[in-house]
């Protein structure tokens, strides 16, 4: 571990997305197939319109998944129109999709893609 | 870098269907009252446009559904292509089976829906304040009631009454005299040993107790009053339904609410819950209910004669000619059974809360709306019991033999030579054990608890195999019964004599997984099949009663797992006496724990 290890990566943000559980794994196979490198999912649990729906609210999954993953920003407004479609987001109470901006964030990049980058 | 423009303005700015609009707008607007302080908001009720309602609704039964079609339909498609392309039988009645399969689809899923909304929150209220507010005998009590409340409304208990109509009381008087006469009492006694099942398994992981001698005195007295009734003629034939009794009482609503109740005494008791605390209740709610049945069985000998059943009911079958009322013939009779299964249980619960411990419930009316399901769908998987499940288990059943022998009124039977046939039979036997096993959802529970339990080393993979080899081994043996007419005496006695030599031999953890398998792989679809499967063979063979094979499916696993057990343990301790690499503490701990 050297210090030169050390990239910043920048010009990116940090997308979350609030699904039902159980959609979480299919949010992140639709990123990765937008090209964003990877993704966590973590478990959670709120409330919203599911409480103001009644008896109905019993068909809307109370358990949600969040997936956060690290975009580009370039890239930013497709996948998130993208994944609001893949998470079915326009359904009533089913979750929400944000993203926040990235000051900076390191992270392993293989040693073939720096000297590329150096030689461009 | 810098000329690049950025794709979401450029969307943007082209307008690329993307509105824009401020939360602000969208939040209600704050009031504050007199005094200066922020009124909370209050919230009205949301109501949806119909097509908003069918996007809620598609996916939360559609995931429901094919839960239940994926245990249903592989079997019930097994059955019959079975029977189309080895027997060369089309299915009979394919329409009504069809429809009752359906029903009993439609019957689980609203049934298992009901279950998770209204009488498990009950569950977890009771489990986790009635042991602190009472003292331990009160809860111990509640506990035993509960038991027999939970019988009551177990699904599968449908199918040992509707396994009563088919019994042929000159055969075998007792065992009718049982299934009719003393259904309620049978149904009752079943129950009592659950709740005490029940109450010795919470004592159990109160003090602590090993499972080991408690295995111990309970198969002492359930052998020995087995060899006894088996010496009597008439007694030994109702031996069958007596063992599978225990394979039917632990299903989906017994072992979650017993469960839930049984670790929240635990937990009150500073015990907390370590992971072998879900376990034995299963395996003693499997084991006492046989001696149950067979307590009842003397006491009826002492109090009827052989000769007195088949008199009555001879007297009672040219009696009722007349029509029966509406709600002792189908489709009345299930909607009744299905309610006065229900029902008990519900309003024990509802006592036990509101009189006891003086509990508020929450969200009443999704409790109500899970209540009035459970009883919907009691009623219509009864209904699909009497014209899917066991139809199409008896036919099969009655149809298998005519492989291997002649059965009457069956033109061409036997089909094949008869060590042909006879394999196919009894491969037909295992391949239904094996596949019936291997999908169901509890045993993948299970497989993980033990993975997590022996650190990764006793993969979820090998018990599963384990528990689906040992079914198929025990479905077959039990078919065997039935061909060669083999008293099952002769089977459970060294069948659990060898489990109860491996139960000596194992470590605790393993010997409490290897018993509660056995009870965690019949659930409420395999029950009914099998039952109705045995008792349409033994009725086309001619065999007294077409019990035992669920009794040497439950027998089957606890060997097979116990077995695969001691073998990784012996492989682990080989290696390290081998010292064919550096042992290290981890592995050490392993070895131990297998």
């Amino acid at each position: 571990m050297t210090r030169e290890n050390l990239t910043y990566v920048t010009d990116a943000s940090l997308v979350s997305c609030v699904v039902p559980a159980g959609k979480g794994d299919g949010v992140l196979k639709a990123a990765r197939d937008l090209g964003v490198g990877g993704g966590t999912v973590y478990h959670g649990r709120g409330t919203g319109l599911r409480e103001r729906l009644g008896l109905l609210g019993i068909a809307v999954e109370a358990e949600k998944e969040i997936v956060v993953m690290m975009v580009a920003n370039e890239r930013l407004d497709m996948i998130i129109d993208e994944l609001f479609q893949a998470a079915e987001l326009d359904t009533t109470a089913a979750g929400y999709i944000y993203a926040t901006p990235v000051d900076k964030a390191a992270v392993y990049i293989p040693e073939a893609a720096l000297n590329q980058l150096k030689d461009a | 870098m810098t000329n690049h423009v950025r794709y979401g303005d450029l969307e943007r700015a082209m307008g690329g269907g993307q509105r824009q609009v401020s939360l602000d707008v969208l939040s209600p607007t704050l009031e504050r009252d007199a005094e200066g302080n922020l009124v909370p908001v209050k919230y009205e009720k949301i109501r949806l446009p119909a097509n908003e309602i069918l996007k809620i609704l598609k996916p939360y039964f559609s995931v429901r559904f094919m839960d239940q079609v994926r245990a249903v339909v592989p079997l019930a498609a097994y059955l019959a292509l079975f029977q189309i392309l080895f027997l060369r039988h089309l299915v009979e009645d394919s329409w009504i089976v069809t429809g009752g399969l359906f029903a009993v689809i439609v019957g689980l899923m609203l049934f298992m829906e009901g279950l998770a909304l209204g009488l498990m929150p009950f569950g977890t209220v009771i489990g986790s304040t009635l042991p602190k507010k009472s003292p331990l005998p009160l809860v111990l009590f509640i506990t035993l009631l509960l038991g027999i409340g939970v019988t009551f409304a177990e699904p599968a208990i449908g199918a040992l009454k509707a396994a009563g109509q088919n019994v042929i009381v000159e055969r075998a008087p007792y065992l009718y005299a049982l299934l009719n006469n003393y259904a309620d009492r049978l149904v009752l006694v079943i129950g009592f040993s659950v709740g005490a099942a029940a109450v010795m398994g919470t004592l159990r992981f109160l003090y602590g107790w090993s499972l080991k001698p408690l295995i111990y005195f309970t198969l002492i007295p359930v052998l020995g009053l087995s060899v006894y009734c088996a010496m009597n003629p008439e007694m030994a034939k109702v031996l069958g339904l007596a063992w599978d009794a225990g394979a039917v009482t632990t299903g989906p609503v017994t072992v979650p609410l017993v469960l839930s109740l049984g670790i929240g005494i635990a937990s009150a008791a500073g015990k907390g819950s370590n992971q072998l605390s879900g376990f034995g209740i299963v395996t003693l709610a499997s084991l006492f209910p046989i001696l149950g049945v067979l307590c009842l069985l003397v006491y009826v000998t002492l109090a009827i004669s052989p000769d007195e059943i088949i008199a009555a009911a001879q007297s009672l079958s040219t009696a009722t000619s007349a029509t029966p009322a509406w709600y002792e013939t189908s489709p009345g009779q299930e909607i009744v059974l299905g309610i006065r299964a229900i029902l008990p249980l519900v309003l024990f619960l509802f006592f036990v809360l509101k009189i006891i411990l003086r509990e508020p419930l929450e969200n009443t009316s999704e409790i109500f709306l899970g209540i009035a399901l459970t009883i919907i769908g009691m009623c219509i998987f009864n209904l699909g019991l009497t014209y899917g499940l066991s139809k199409l288990g008896g036919s099969a059943g009655g149809l298998v033999p005519i492989a291997f022998m002649q059965i009457d009124g069956i033109e061409g039977s036997p089909i094949y030579i008869y060590s042909v046939g006879l394999i196919l039979a009894l491969a037909f036997a295992w391949f239904l054990g094996f596949g019936a096993t291997i999908a169901e959802p509890a045993l993948n529970a299970l497989g993980i608890t033990v993975e997590t339990m022996t650190n990764g080393v006793f993969k979820k993979k090998t018990l599963i195999y384990a528990v689906s080899t040992g079914v198929a081994f025990g479905i077959t043996t039990g078919l065997a019964k039935l061909i060669f007419d083999l008293p099952l005496i002769w089977l459970i006695i060294p069948g659990y004599l060898v489990a109860a030599v491996l139960t000596y031999l194992s470590s605790e953890e393993f010997v409490n997984v290897a018993w509660d398998s056995a009870g965690v792989t019949t659930g409420p679809i395999t029950v009914p099949l099998v039952l109705a499967m045995g008792l349409g063979f033994g009725n086309a063979t001619g065999a007294v009663e077409g019990f035992g094979i669920l009794c040497m499916a439950s027998i089957g696993p606890i060997i097979t797992v116990m077995l695969t057990g001691l073998w990784s343990r012996y492989k682990v301790n080989a290696e390290l006496k081998a010292g064919k690499h550096e042992t290290t503490q981890l592995e050490q701990e392993v070895g131990a724990a297998l």
